[in-house]
């Protein structure tokens, strides 16, 4: 078993797999700091592919910001610095010769609000692909067709490929940006929250298609919702705020995790469970 | 000059009302010297020039000859100089004001975006008066001597007035265009991004098709204060009636002087025109030309700033 | 392929802005070494001599002054009349709309217009001759849209909460505007009069046939017949015959005062519009 011991909290993030099996994400002492505060601090994680990886935690406590730096989106917010490495398949994203751009349509994203372009819905699903110019503009509407399928969005809308995609329901808005990550083809998709603006059937949805995809993708899903990274990860961490940062608390397989878990409220989690750990 | 969206929360709705205010009248009555000051101009200029317009019925338009002592007045000849000045201002200064305009909202930080915002304000008041100055005293020079090969008689050219004329309307092509890009909503660009492409390529398919409106709006009040320019334009044009080329679409008269509608109201046959009506009544018509191509102009140009009704 | 398209479009789009900035840059330049000369205690204080070629620009300065502040009296009624029609009494958008819409289109007139109309109604119709009052109101109007829009965004970015406290204190309308609404947006008042000046101060159209003329003026004696020196108009007149080196000096040094002044007033409102515009989006 891998086990990475943390010395500041004494907590273990323990790894259920043989060591043998390549991480697809890793990140070391990943550090954000803005102004002159720690956002996150020296965040170490192993995400093993073909899973869902949760991040679950308070508001406030950097999930999101430790998302995008996966992708190194957060490099489109100013005034933050990153220090620490992140590891896509063991090569450091940070590396001088890596093409950010590329690096971001292998690591999709899924943002809490669905950001829709005020196109058709066929020129938001190809999007993405049409730029990266790997295939043909005739096969589109294929690929096209292929994404929207694997987001359970096809049969909605085939009929109205050609109409605005800023008429579609929020949570139809929501598939359709996973159309258009998918159909980039990324191999992990990083998702901050993406069912918290949505309706519970919508949330249903979403979390199905979820699962459908961790066999093919490696899925990393920040979430507020217990019950929801329960029903759906497979290993989670824990990110809240200590010693004025976000750092990473725990780090195990899901039911280990969260199955003496009282109700769905994050932060009343970390209550329970900041009372029944000793501090150190 | 800044958009300005109708206020959203107008106080109106928060105060107590009063059956009369001195505050409410006196409001009111300021604002109608500004309304009756506009309705005057537009008043004025129809009514003084309509023995010009009675004399050349409407041929005053089309009419290529102006030649007051005969009583001849066309006014062809200036409208097609205002119309040539500001098209070669307007291809010189969108380019650049856009290009320049997207470089500074996309692709430069926060802080140096400001200094940039300062200097072309600070290029935007520089006065007509000191542009007409450095274009007799620089810019005649230069293309006086560019344009040796083709024989020209001065620097006094349309070409000239077209390029300082340029230079003048830059600052509001780049300013308002800054404002058009940075109307479109920063989580586009990060949705963009985020499925991998450049940030060019986001400039191109995301911010400029929506920001295309706001752009083109741009464009057209450059357009209006280019049409309307006198004093640096007055300077540097040649002043040369009745310049109506045989041939409308060569380039010839670019490098030849010429009039324009305001280098003509801004000569001192406006004075000389006070005493006798119909002079007098030609010169107002020119006005009248004038104003009614600028408002025009500008009224497009501010409704197409205006938000899109029913936009998500 | 992508990546050297981005480089291409980002090269081709700051060689616009180096253009844009250069030219300012090389023009302010332009004008500071070629006026710097002329500068001194006594160009400010003596006046001109010699057609310009001597002496100084006194009476230039205080004509020029004298117009401005007529034009910032004239404005800053109308515009505060204006502003609270706009913000506080009509309660329709489509009339805010259409005052909006009036405001642009006055701004968008051509000031050589402001001075055609200036010749009609002042010198022909009220027969003042050349009158600095003349050039004051008419630069006044023309600065009325600037003035006007700043202070309709100050107050529009007011927070609610003062005059939703005032009301509830039980103030009647008037008494609001007076000791809430107007000192609050003062700011902007301040910011688009220094803006409108500085636009004011450089303008030659509106006040050529109507306010100034080139010599033999000082301070105005009454309001008909009483014309004004000012910095643009002698800078337009001596422009036009510039081949005199004696004048070469002067004129430029002429030019700079004016830049020197328009750029003054326009920094000045530059921290004041900063506060503002910082106000507004985190206020």
């Amino acid at each position: 078993m891998a086990e990475s011991t943390d010395p500041f909290l004494g907590a273990k993030g323990v790894a259920s797999h043989s060591t043998d099996v390549r991480f697809v994400l890793e990140t070391r002492g990943l550090t954000v700091r803005a102004g002159g505060r720690d956002l996150l601090r020296a965040v170490n994680l192993s995400i093993a592919p073909q899973q869902v990886f949760g991040i679950i935690g308070p508001s406030g406590a950097g999930k999101s910001t430790l998302l995008k730096c996966l992708n190194r989106l957060i490099e489109l917010t100013p005034g933050l610095r990153v220090s620490g490495d992140v590891r896509f398949h063991q090569e450091s994203i940070y590396a001088a010769n890596m093409d950010v751009d590329s690096l971001r349509a292998r690591i999709g994203i899924l943002f809490q609000q669905p950001v829709v372009f005020p196109k058709s819905i066929l020129q938001n699903v190809i999007f993405g692909t049409r730029h990266l110019g790997k295939v043909p503009r005739k096969e589109w509407p294929d690929v096209a067709e292929r994404a929207l399928r694997e987001a359970a969005l096809w049969d909605e809308v085939k009929d109205r490929l050609r109409e605005s995609a800023l008429l579609l329901s929020v949570g139809q808005q929501q598939r359709l940006c996973l159309a258009r990550t998918l159909a980039v083809d990324p191999e992990v998709i990083l998702m901050d929250e993406p069912t918290s603006a949505l309706d519970p059937k919508s949330t249903e949805a979403i979390e199905e298609l979820i699962l459908q995809f961790k066999q093919r993708r490696t899925i990393v899903l920040v979430t507020h919702n217990l019950a929801q990274a329960r029903r759906v990860t497979d290993h989670v961490a824990c990110i809240a705020v200590h010693d004025g940062a976000g750092q990473l608390i725990d780090c195990a397989p899901g039911d280990e995790l969260l199955g003496d878990a009282q109700g769905d409220e994050v932060t009343a989690y970390f209550e329970s469970r900041k009372r029944s750990k000793p501090e150190p | 000059m800044t958009t300005v969206a109708p206020a959203a929360r107008s106080l109106a709705g928060n105060l107590p009302r009063r059956r009369w205010s001195a505050t409410r009248s006196l409001s009111y009555g300021f604002s109608a010297l500004a309304a009756g000051f506009v309705v005057v101009l537009a008043v004025l200029f129809v009514w003084q020039s309509i023995p010009a317009w009675r004399h050349e019925g409407l041929g005053f338009l089309p009419g290529k000859k102006w030649f007051y002592p005969q009583e001849q007045f066309g006014a062809l000849a200036m409208i097609y100089g205002t119309v040539i000045v500001s098209l070669i201002a307007l291809l010189l200064a969108a380019p650049i004001g856009i290009g320049a305009a997207i470089f500074s909202a996309e692709f430069i930080p926060r802080r140096l975006q400001l200094a940039v915002k300062v200097l072309i304000e600070l290029l935007a008041g520089i006065p007509s008066v000191v542009y007409g100055l450095l274009g007799i005293l620089f810019l005649r020079d230069w293309i006086y001597r560019a344009l040796t090969p083709f024989d020209p008689l001065s620097g006094d050219t349309l070409l000239t007035a077209g390029i300082l004329l340029a230079v003048m309307i830059l600052p509001t092509v780049m300013t308002l265009c800054d404002d058009a890009l940075r109307g479109v909503p920063s989580a586009q660009r990060q949705a963009a991004r985020g499925l991998g492409l450049t940030q060019t390529e986001v400039v191109l398919s995301v911010c400029l098709p929506q920001a295309a409106r706001g752009m083109v709006a741009a464009v057209l009040l450059a357009l209006g204060r280019a049409l309307g320019e006198a004093i640096a334009v007055f300077l540097v044009v040649g002043r040369q009636d009745n310049q109506w080329p045989a041939n409308p679409f060569s380039l010839r008269p670019l490098i030849e002087s010429g009039q324009t509608l305001t280098s003509k109201l801004a000569s001192s046959e406006t004075n000389i025109a006070y005493g006798d009506p119909l002079h007098w009544a030609a010169i107002v018509g020119l006005g009248l030309v004038l104003l009614a191509m600028t408002v025009t102009v500008t009224l497009v140009g501010t409704q197409l700033m205006r938000p899109r009704e029913g936009h998500a | 392929m992508r990546r050297f398209k981005h480089h291409v479009f980002r090269f081709a789009t700051g060689a616009c802005v180096v253009l844009a900035c250069g030219v300012l840059v090389l023009i302010v330049l332009a004008i500071a070494m070629r006026g710097l000369p002329a500068i001194s205690w006594q160009f400010f204080t003596e006046q001109i001599r010699l057609v310009g070629a001597d002496g100084g620009i006194f009476y230039n300065l205080v004509g020029t002054f004298i117009l401005i502040g007529t034009a910032f009296i004239v404005s800053a009624p109308i515009a505060v009349g204006l502003a609270l029609v706009h913000g506080v009494y009509l309660r329709e958008r489509r009339h805010r709309e259409r005052l909006t819409l009036l405001l642009y289109l006055l701004n968008g007139v051509p000031s050589i217009l402001f001075g055609l109309l200036g010749l009609i109604v002042f010198v022909k119709f009220f027969g003042l001759g050349k009158s600095w009052l003349s050039g004051g109101v008419l630069l006044g109007m023309l600065i009325l849209p600037t003035v006007t829009i700043a202070l309709i965004e100050r107050i529009a970015s007011l927070p609610g909460k003062y005059v939703e406290a005032a009301a509830g204190l039980g103030l009647t309308q008037s008494q609001i505007i007076w000791s809430v609404i107007l000192p609050q947006s003062l700011s902007g008042l301040v910011t688009g009069s220094l803006l409108g000046l500085a636009h004011a101060a450089g303008e030659t159209a509106p006040i050529m046939f109507t306010a100034t003329i080139f010599a033999g003026a000082t301070f105005p004696h009454a309001i008909k017949e009483s014309p004004v020196l000012s910095l643009p108009y002698h800078i337009f007149i001596l422009a036009q015959d510039s081949f005199d080196p004696a004048v070469g000096a002067k004129l430029w040094g002429t030019a700079l005062t004016l830049l020197g002044l328009v750029l003054l007033l326009s920094l000045v409102a530059l921290p004041l519009r900063l506060k503002i515009h910082e106000e507004a989006h985190h206020g």
